[in-house]
């Protein structure tokens, strides 16, 4: 894989030798979202990591995931500390509860992931847009040729539980 | 839970620093060679008495073997951790590992950094260039990189679940600009309003300008040695009860998959340093809760105890936490106002709280003479507080505790 990826000013770096990330943006190029799962137990994981941080297995499969979920908090970045993010901003950073594995195994665990919140045409969303409890879906923000961001848009699903968003 | 075998048994006997500034002009060396000299002659103690040394850094720094020879000290254990915010706490704790396992006898601690004029602690600069590898893949390529981008969402989330509202925390801003007001040393001696924070620019939303800390450059140092050594040097010996180092939730590696994520370490650290001190929060007369941001500073005194989960809100909004209140925070300005050291001066200013000698405005304040007026460049002093708790942050996942007394 060409080393590195440049994206808003940053040099991303997944040498060839990144045993957690580099299968995950493989996959991420072909538009699937992806989390290991311990064949052990059966749970799934994200970050991409060595061991499963409930039974301590070292094997693990590749799952992919709907990518389907529910913002769970967020932040709206007014003034950016990266170049690259200057002409973005406000932008819109999301913790997303996926569907899969909510509250599992226990209710304060939950398969989450964070990305920016995006139109369907991959620009920043409005933060006037945003809202914990509303429903969002993965996106594929294409970087180079060999690697992919996933990102997250807005769904006319309704939402979970009780909307909310920061006054104004 | 039985309290501790070394409660009471080390102390800190000697606290030092440099200005709090914007333009040091110097290197981390200079100035960590003279916040530690300065912490030898407040203890009373001589360059040969101290065998020991450690900082904390982030390879923004200088070690403490580069720094000891300086002032002719001969060490017989050094170690430089990698670290910021909660580190004071734990290796203060780790200092009194060392001199109980025989390996030293003293040690002094010490952060030196530019954070303003070299490694811009915002992370703007050289930090925003860093190339993005590892764990750091899963958030820096949003846009996320800075501490406030790193913590936002878990103040966001706090207000949704508990309707934390900006007025709210912007008094931790409102008392530590009160507190700053009466401390010569602080780089921001202005008192400030709600208003002034709330109308404050947006940095990142739920944080305004004014809710986030200064960077600024200084070097701050504490020794540490056996209450038998420090009943005999120049300072009143001020006691080690409990110490709680890097306490962590689960999942460091990506903590937002195991919540509450409004719940931060204190909520596992605070058995650990309670137990070892035998007290409760009721016990403490002035609390150090690290202001990283304004919320930092209400989301570790709430998880430990010194009101409910949800009611942080309250808590700091009802003058409890200003000097003159029941349990004033951060009395020197703390992070906020005073200045940026990861937490260390927040620990000198309890020192120095405890032994009566806060250096505020009052003519005889090196002697224990205060005013007791808490208007603007006056007094800063607390009357007569028996028991200090530093609440150190790290980030939300991690956090270090610290409980001393006279």
């Amino acid at each position: 894989m060409p080393q590195p990826a440049q994206y808003r000013g940053m040099a991303l770096v997944i040498p060839d030798n990144d045993s957690e990330w580099i299968e995950y943006f493989q996959h991420a190029r072909q538009h699937r979202l992806v989390m290991r799962a311990c064949p052990a137990c059966g749970l799934m994981r994200y970050p991409p990591s060595p061991a499963c941080p409930w039974c301590m297995g070292l094997e693990w499969t590749w799952r992919e995931v709907s990518g389907r979920g529910t913002i769970h908090s967020y932040e709206v970045v007014a003034h950016a500390i990266q170049p690259g993010f200057k002409d973005a901003t406000p932008y819109v950073v999301v913790l997303v509860d996926l569907d899969e594995q909510r509250a599992v195994p226990t209710p304060d665990e939950s398969l989450r992931i964070i990305g920016n919140l995006v139109r369907p045409d991959g620009s920043m969303e409005s933060e006037r847009e945003v809202a914990i409890g509303r429903r969002v879906r993965v996106m594929f923000q294409d970087v180079v040729d060999h690697l992919a961001l996933p990102q997250f848009t807005l769904t006319d699903e309704p939402p979970v539980g009780r909307v909310w968003r920061l006054p104004e | 839970m039985a309290t501790s075998s070394l409660r009471d048994k080390y102390c800190i006997v000697g606290v030092g620093e440099t200005e709090y500034s914007r333009h040091s002009g110097r290197t981390t060396r200079a100035m960590a060679v003279e916040a530690v000299r300065k912490a030898i002659l407040d203890a009373g103690l001589r360059a040969a008495d101290i065998d020991g040394m450690m900082s904390y850094q982030n390879g923004d720094s200088t070690p403490a073997n580069w720094v000891a020879p300086d002032l002719g000290i001969r060490l017989n254990f050094y170690m430089d951790v990698l670290g910021g915010g909660s580190s004071t706490e734990a290796l203060i704790g780790l200092a009194m590992g060392a001199i109980e396992a025989g390996m030293c006898r003293a040690v002094a601690i010490f952060r030196s950094m530019n954070g303003y004029t070299e490694f811009r602690i915002g992370g703007t600069g050289a930090r925003a260039a860093q190339p993005v590898r590892g764990l750091d893949l899963a958030q820096v390529p949003f846009g996320m990189r800075s501490a406030g981008q790193n913590f936002a969402m878990t103040f966001m989330r706090h207000m949704y679940e508990y309707g934390t509202t900006s007025e709210q925390v912007a008094h931790v801003k409102v008392a530590h600009s009160k507190h700053a007001s009466q401390n010569p040393k602080a780089l921001l001696k202005d008192r400030v309003t709600v208003q002034d924070v709330v109308s404050s620019r947006w940095i990142v939303k739920p944080l305004h300008l004014l809710d986030c800390c200064l960077e600024t450059d200084n070097a701050t140092c504490v020794i540490v040695t056996s209450a038998e050594r420090a009943r005999n040097l120049r300072q009143r010996p001020i006691y080690v009860m409990g110490v709680a180092g890097r306490v962590s939730k689960p999942r460091t590696d990506f903590h937002w998959a195991h919540g509450p994520i409004s719940r931060v370490a204190g909520y596992y650290a605070k058995d650990i340093v309670f137990g070892q001190a035998g007290i409760t929060p009721e016990d403490v007369d002035i609390t150090g809760s690290y202001d990283a941001f304004t919320f930092t500073t209400m989301l570790q005194l709430e998880e430990y105890g010194f009101c409910k989960k949800g009611e942080g809100g309250d808590y700091v909004s009802s003058g409890i936490i200003e000097l003159g209140g029941k349990r004033p925070n951060n009395t020197a300005g703390g992070h906020l106002c005073e200045g940026y050291t990861h937490g260390m001066n927040m620990v000198i200013e309890n020192v120095r709280q405890l032994r009566g000698t806060a250096d505020d405005y009052c003519p005889k304040a090196a002697d224990g003479v205060h005013t007791y007026d808490y208007g603007p460049r006056m007094c800063r002093q607390v009357r007569d507080p028996e028991i200090t708790m530093n609440l150190g942050w790290a980030m939300p996942p991690t956090g270090s505790a610290l409980i001393l007394r006279r």
